[in-house]
């Protein structure tokens, strides 16, 4: 075993020697090489050195491109790494000594422990004050170019990269605060492994560095943005205006009528819960909609109803929603304000609860309307050990399942939308409902299109939903 | 009261204090322990509230909804004392205030004092005018305000992670790395990444997003083609849903194993 | 020779713990077959006693990474030493046995790899389990390891979302100290980070809202930080359609925990001796599911029972 060990190590020495005398090294750090520095010649300098603004940020970068030295990873294969160098004027030193003055005196004032004459924060500000004078000359003393002032490294970057990014912090006090609207002048050394040989590039500048108001790499959102919103408005205006929408008729939704008429004929309550979601959810307000609609018909059969809910804001909206209802109804006496009631804001403390009033009060129906997350099944299979009817309606997929098995009916995702629309009939969810429909027929034509370019080998139309930051 | 129920609490709490005795006897064994009792209080009661909610499982009863209560009235606490310190302490006081900052012992920097703030402070107490039954209407103003930012928010991040992002991911090839059918049967192989693994997901991506589309198209009745098509996507619905079901099994018996580790383990001490 | 009793009585004790459960089961099958009810206190029981058994007489499992999970090991592995990775324990404690796994054992392979990490989490009540657990990890597994050099713990900040959308543009606003009163600056970790753009890698763990899906829509997307998701297993199958472009890997449920352990100890060895607990919840997990899977093929098999029974009755 040992012999065996012993040849193949042997034998792996004798191939790499071989190879190595064969391949160019992949990288110029090559270990032999250690003696001979003398031979190194200075490589070619980096070619067609560009330096511009970086695009859609708020300004304080500049991004320098190169194209790589004859001499990187191929000629004479000499150059290890790339060091960019910008020209900073003297004045810059002054400002820097301003701002440590000032950021130390600002640390100490909070403290409480700044010791000098006079009004401490007094101190402080006349410091600002004087800081942010100074770098409102920043760009004058740039204008000095190449006089006043040396280039500094900035950073090295290693053998084969093209671009570097310079940039800073827009927060001024910070240490490497990056001005806008200063001449920069830029220098890119070929730096062998040698430090002293190396090859400085040509100056490239000046150049400024400035915030863009528009972020163009997001332009597609825009443009998504704009399409959905007049596709909105047009058919939010048509219903307005009496054109007949039509909305396919939705199982479950007349589940409703029929179980509020149950909960009546036995003399039970009904349960309604909004889920877990804030006032602003798009299920949280279909929800809205249609707990209006039982409550109107709740105030009508004069039956009782419970809400219980979860979120603060949401208890406020759903008692408007429920106390319109019973004016619609025209039996506004018989609203109460504990129809609708605060819970918690803990959600297993919530589902305990609202499982104790499904037990205690044992409700004829049970509606689930809105965003629920891991509670639905302990709603849904309490509701079900008690009896209860049950309709849900949900736009969280992970919770669909329970609701599936649990319930009678369950409104699956979009369904719950769209039987809000249905039952309001209000223009604006009707328009909504038919705008997101020609959508969804874009978004199939779209995946149509990019199927066929994409199985054709192209990225051409998949480029075009990229958005860039 | 009736008899039976002295007799049942009696037990329970007998068997309560024991428990309570015995782990602050084990506890007191290592000499690292300094609050002996109040930390075997802690985990006897603990376990004590774990086999109160489980017991709902027989059915329901009065150690449950003490639970039950005892959980909820804690939580809405300390939701609210979290929301003080946290929001109004710990996010507003340091912008506005020395004196306040002093007062509860925040770190106070006078040059990031920020009087915006006092904006969300005037939409808060606004918010307080629900309580009132004249002003209710003047809480709707701050209600308006956080539903549209919250909206305007979302909105624009969910359109570009959950639309333009999702709908690009749905360009995929039909026929990945195709180089000819004869190739197709050459490398013909069951793997993970082999082509006809990767060529089937990619169709079951492209038919799952087309079918399902389909089934929540509202203006048009699904008959016919349409009908079809919105059938294969409430089928392709119903998978998901028992895959999700099924990963929810896991979900709930790795809590079961969680609150059965603690009774074995923090409480009864039987695995180490 | 100590150790045979006790392998013994572990080898007994499975045995007899896995007779009683088949031998039940067997039962309830008869008793299905008659098309008898079955009370489903008795399903609680089988469950309780497939959970409680293998934690008393482990039984453990080899776990294989797939490719999810390998996504997120692999990304950790090949990042250069001192890389700054975000660990964001987004869970309260009614969430922690399924996914504080995942969190633990990401924070072991960022620390043995020597990377910066910063702990933060997003739920009032995750601050508590952050803590303890940092504190357990790093005193007794990497007690050189030093707080504010090689880690640092920034806590809890109220605002949900609202914290992730300004910490993409400024992580010092929202977080001016860690939660021992250190400001910003003078933390070593956050030396040249100003916003979550500068972060190598974030990994997020949690179950909730904000979670995950929140770290890709307000961070990973528009700041194009790599973001990878330990998940509860319900929300598993909603963070897929972003694996592999928006979300570099995923860890679903306990199974996830599991696998990243097991490829944890393949690559770093001295891990053998510290406590899996993903590995050592996969022995109850399986016998539970295998119960599970017998109940429903019994519910099944009662239902056809059933209808043909009323079928024949119909006929007569």
């Amino acid at each position: 075993m040992k012999y065996l060990l012993s040849a193949v190590i042997v034998l792996g020495l004798l191939a790499s020697a071989a190879w190595a005398q064969e391949a160019e090294p992949a990288t110029p750090v090559d270990t032999t090489a250690a003696a001979d520095t003398v031979s190194i010649e200075p490589p070619a300098p980096v070619g067609n050195l560009r330096a511009y603004d970086s695009d859609n940020d708020h300004g304080h970068a500049v991004t320098i491109e190169w194209e790589l030295s004859p001499d990187d990873g191929a000629g004479a294969n000499s150059v290890v790494a790339y060091e960019v160098f910008r020209w900073y004027p003297d004045f810059w030193d002054t400002v820097q000594q301003v701002r440590a003055d000032l950021v130390a005196a600002r640390q100490l004032r909070a403290s409480g422990t700044l010791d000098v004459e006079g009004d401490p924060d007094d101190y402080v500000k006349e410091l600002a004050a004087e800081h942010q004078e100074m770098l409102s000359r920043l760009p004058e003393a740039h204008e000095q170019y190449p006089n006043n002032g040396e280039f500094r490294s900035l950073r090295v970057v290693p053998f084969g990269a093209t671009t570097f990014e310079d940039q800073g912090p827009k927060d001024r006090l910070a240490e490497d605060f990056l001005p806008d609207y200063c001449d920069f002048y830029y220098r890119v050394d070929a730096v062998t492994k040698v430090d002293s040989i190396r090859t400085p590039s040509e100056i490239v500048g000046p150049v400024q560095s400035y915030g863009q108001w528009f972020n163009t790499g997001r332009i597609v959102v825009l443009c998504f943005v704009v399409i959905f919103g007049l596709l909105t408005i047009f058919f939010v205006q048509r219903a307005r205006a009496g054109a007949e929408l039509y909305v396919r008729p939705i199982a479950g939704i007349e589940a409703v009528d029929d179980a509020i008429g149950r909960a009546t004929e036995m003399g039970r309550p009904i349960l309604y819960v909004l889920g877990l979601g804030t006032a602003a959810d798009v299920a949280t307000i279909a929800s809205f909609t249609i707990l209006s609609r039982v409550a109107k018909q709740v105030a009508e059969y004069q039956t009782q109803l419970i809400v219980p809910t979860y979120d603060p804001i949401v208890m406020s909206v759903a008692q408007e929603v429920v106390k319109s209802a019973y004016m619609d109804a025209g039996r506004p006496d018989d609203y109460s304000e504990d129809i609708v009631y605060f819970v918690t804001q803990s959600q297993f403390a919530y589902v305990a609860a609202v499982n104790g009033v499904m037990l205690r009060e044992r409700p004829a129906t049970n509606v689930y309307m809105g965003m629920f997350h891991a509670e639905s099944l302990l709603l849904a299979e309490t509701g079900a050990i008690a009896g209860s009817i049950q309709i849900s309606g949900t736009d969280q997929i992970a919770q669909l399942p329970f609701f599936i098995v649990a319930c009678d009916y369950t409104l699956i995702g979009e369904e719950l939308y769209a039987a809000s629309a249905y039952l309001g009939r209000e223009p604006v969810l009707l328009g909504s409902l038919k705008a997101q429909d020609v959508a969804k027929a874009a978004v199939v034509i779209f995946a149509l299109i990019g199927v066929i370019w994409s199985t054709a080998g192209s990225s051409l139309f998949q480029n075009l939903f990229k958005v860039t930051d | 009261m009736k008899r039976s129920s002295v007799i049942i609490l009696s037990v329970v709490l007998l068997l309560f204090l024991v428990s309570w005795i015995w782990k602050a006897s084990v506890l007191g064994a290592d000499p690292e322990e300094t609050n002996v009792w109040g930390h075997a209080f802690g985990i006897t009661f603990a376990a004590f509230l774990t086999l109160a909610i489980l017991s709902f499982l027989y059915r329901d009863n009065p150690f449950y909804k003490f639970a039950e209560h005892l959980f909820v009235g804690v939580s809405a606490a300390f939701w609210m004392v979290m929301g003080f310190w946290s929001t109004i302490v710990g996010n507003l006081v340091p912008r506005v205030s020395e004196s306040l900052s002093k007062f509860f012992e925040v770190p106070f920097d006078k040059f990031a004092v920020n009087y915006f703030y006092f904006i969300p402070v005037i939409l808060g107490i606004l918010l307080l005018f629900r309580l009132s039954r004249d002003g209710g209407w003047i809480s709707r103003w701050p209600l308006a305000f956080i539903v549209g930012t919250t909206a305007g928010l979302n909105f624009i991040r969910y359109l570009r992670s959950d639309f333009i992002e999702q709908v690009s991911s749905t360009f995929v090839p039909l026929l990945v790395d195709w180089q000819g059918f004869g190739h197709f049967i050459a490398n013909l192989n069951l793997s993970a990444t082999g082509q006809l693994a990767l060529t089937v997901g990619n169709w079951v991506i492209f038919l799952g997003v087309f079918c399902g589309l389909v089934y929540f198209f509202f203006s048009k009745e699904h008959t016919g083609i349409f009908g079809a098509a919105s059938r294969v996507g409430i089928w392709i619905l119903m998978i998901t849903f028992g895959a999700s079901f099924g990963y929810t099994v896991m979900g709930r018996i790795s809590l079961l194993v969680g609150r059965i580790t603690f009774l074995f383990k923090d409480w009864l001490g039987l695995i180490s | 020779m100590t150790w045979l009793p006790l392998v013994s009585l572990t080898g007994v004790g499975t045995v007899i713990s896995l007779a009683v459960i088949g031998g039940g089961l067997l039962w309830l099958l008869y008793r299905s077959l008659l098309a008898k009810e079955v009370d489903r206190r008795i399903i609680f029981l089988f469950i309780f006693l497939s959970v409680a058994a293998p934690l008393l007489f482990p039984i453990t499992f080899e776990e294989e990474a797939t490719p999810v999970v390998k996504a997120i090991f692999d990304r950790i592995e090949s990042l250069p030493e001192g890389s700054r990775i975000l660990i964001s324990f987004d869970f309260d404690p009614a969430m922690a046995p399924e996914v504080q796994p995942m969190a633990e054992v990401v924070t072991q392979h960022c620390m043995v790899k020597n990377h910066k990490v910063i702990f933060m989490c997003l739920f009032a009540t995750g601050q508590a389990l952050l803590t303890q657990s940092l504190d357990q990890i790093m005193s007794e597994q990497f007690p050189d390891k030093l707080d504010g050099l090689d880690y640092v713990n920034i806590g809890f900040k109220a605002g949900n979302e609202g914290v992730l959308n300004v910490i993409v543009s400024d992580f010092k606003k929202m977080f001016p100290t860690d939660v021992n009163a250190v400001p910003y600056d003078s933390i070593e970790v956050f030396k040249g980070i100003r916003s979550a753009k500068d972060l190598d890698m974030v990994f997020t763990v949690g179950g909730g809202k904000p979670g995950v899906k929140e770290w890709v829509l307000f961070v990973g997307d528009p700041g194009r930080v790599p973001v990878a998701g330990g998940v509860a297993a319900v929300v598993a199958p909603q963070m897929y359609p972003y694996y592999p472009k928006q979300l570099l890997g995923i860890m679903g449920g306990i199974k996830g925990a599991a696998e990243y352990e097991s490829e944890l100890r393949k690559e770093y060895p001295q891990f053998e001796d510290v406590d899996a607990p993903g590995l050592r919840m996969m022995g109850p997990q399986t016998l539970a599911h295998m119960v599970i899977m017998a109940f429903i093929v019994m519910g099944n098999i009662a239902y056809i029972v059933q209808r043909r029974r009323d079928g024949q009755r119909k006929r007569l």
